[in-house]
């Protein structure tokens, strides 16, 4: 008996005996990354679609003069900034400060839903303009196509990431507290910004 | 476990996040001024996907905290733009002006 004990704790500690973990993160975490590995591909797809609609069009409508530029960098601004608190959250979890946590979450939900507001208002405009996912006023059907399929996606992961933020804080706020939590919301939360930094750059920039 | 013992031996410190917040914004701003400058359009894109990637690799490594993750796992964060160059390169081309099929309004 004893030396079978002996055997498996040999096996598990052995390079693949399966008592180790390859990624050296905790499954949670691990999972949280393939999923956003998966979400990135979804965005990949979306933006190189666009890359090929906009080769493929004779013209392209100029963005600065369809879009609010100004409302544009405040909302990427909102978005950095809110990534950034949101860093600061999983510093104050990990140090084991729940009141400092909550607060900074709180922040991050702020930031995330003004910039849903910002969206919600940029969409009205453009919708009021004529602009609909089939045809818009400025000639290139593709270009509202992408416009509301890339950023209603967007938005909608932003809408996700604050309820999910909404109910971590909720549960900091209830001592139903885990570091880990915390860090796997923010890290859907960085990733929801990473994917913004691409719309801005290739979507209204470029 | 293994992730809470990383961050341990690594602790960033609010005054990190924050300088790391002040780089983004700068580079965000050299992003917007790179949309306004008149320049040649390839070299506008090539300039701004060089921006975008400065952003992204250093929300992934600090904010991330990627830069403190074992070898592997920051490897497997590199498919999803591995992938994305390869679908890039294989659509795109046929948009140039050599392509058989390209679509066409009669």
């Amino acid at each position: 008996m004893e030396s079978s004990v002996a055997e498996q704790q040999r096996i598990l500690s052995s390079d693949w005996g399966g008592g180790k973990s390859p990624f050296g993160t905790s499954w949670s975490k691990f999972m949280m990354w393939i999923f956003i590995i998966s979400d990135a591909l979804t965005f990949a797809a979306f933006l190189i679609t666009y890359g090929f609609m906009r080769g493929i069009s004779p013209a392209w409508p100029k963005q600065t003069e369809v879009f609010n530029m100004v409302l544009i960098t405040f909302m990427t601004f909102m978005l950095i900034s809110s990534s950034a608190v949101m860093a600061m959250a999983v510093a104050a979890a990990r140090a084991k400060q729940p009141k400092l946590a909550v607060q900074f979450l709180a922040l991050t939900i702020l930031g995330g839903l003004i910039f849903l507001g910002c969206q919600a208002y940029e969409w009205t405009n453009l919708i009021e303009e004529g602009a609909r996912l089939t045809h818009n006023p400025w000639g290139v059907p593709q270009f509202s196509a992408a416009f509301f399929v890339i950023t209603g996606f967007h938005g909608f992961h932003v809408f996700s990431g604050v309820t999910i933020l909404a109910i971590v804080a909720l549960r900091a706020a209830m001592g139903k507290y885990s570091a880990d939590g915390v860090e796997n919301a923010g890290l859907y939360w960085h990733f929801v910004d990473v994917v913004w930094v691409f719309v801005f750059a290739f979507f209204y920039l470029l | 476990m293994a992730d809470q013992h990383d961050q341990h031996d690594h602790p960033i410190t609010y005054k990190t996040y924050f300088i790391t917040w002040v780089w983004l914004l700068v580079l965000t701003a050299l992003a917007l001024g790179l949309g306004y400058t008149n320049i040649d359009e390839r070299l506008k894109a090539f300039l701004l996907v060089c921006t975008t990637l400065a952003k992204i690799l250093v929300i992934a490594a600090v904010f991330m905290h990627l830069r403190y993750e074992r070898i592997n796992l920051i490897l497997i964060t590199f498919a999803p733009l591995v992938l994305a160059v390869i679908l890039f390169s294989f659509t795109f081309p046929e948009t140039l002006g050599n392509a058989t099929h390209v679509l066409r309004v009669r």
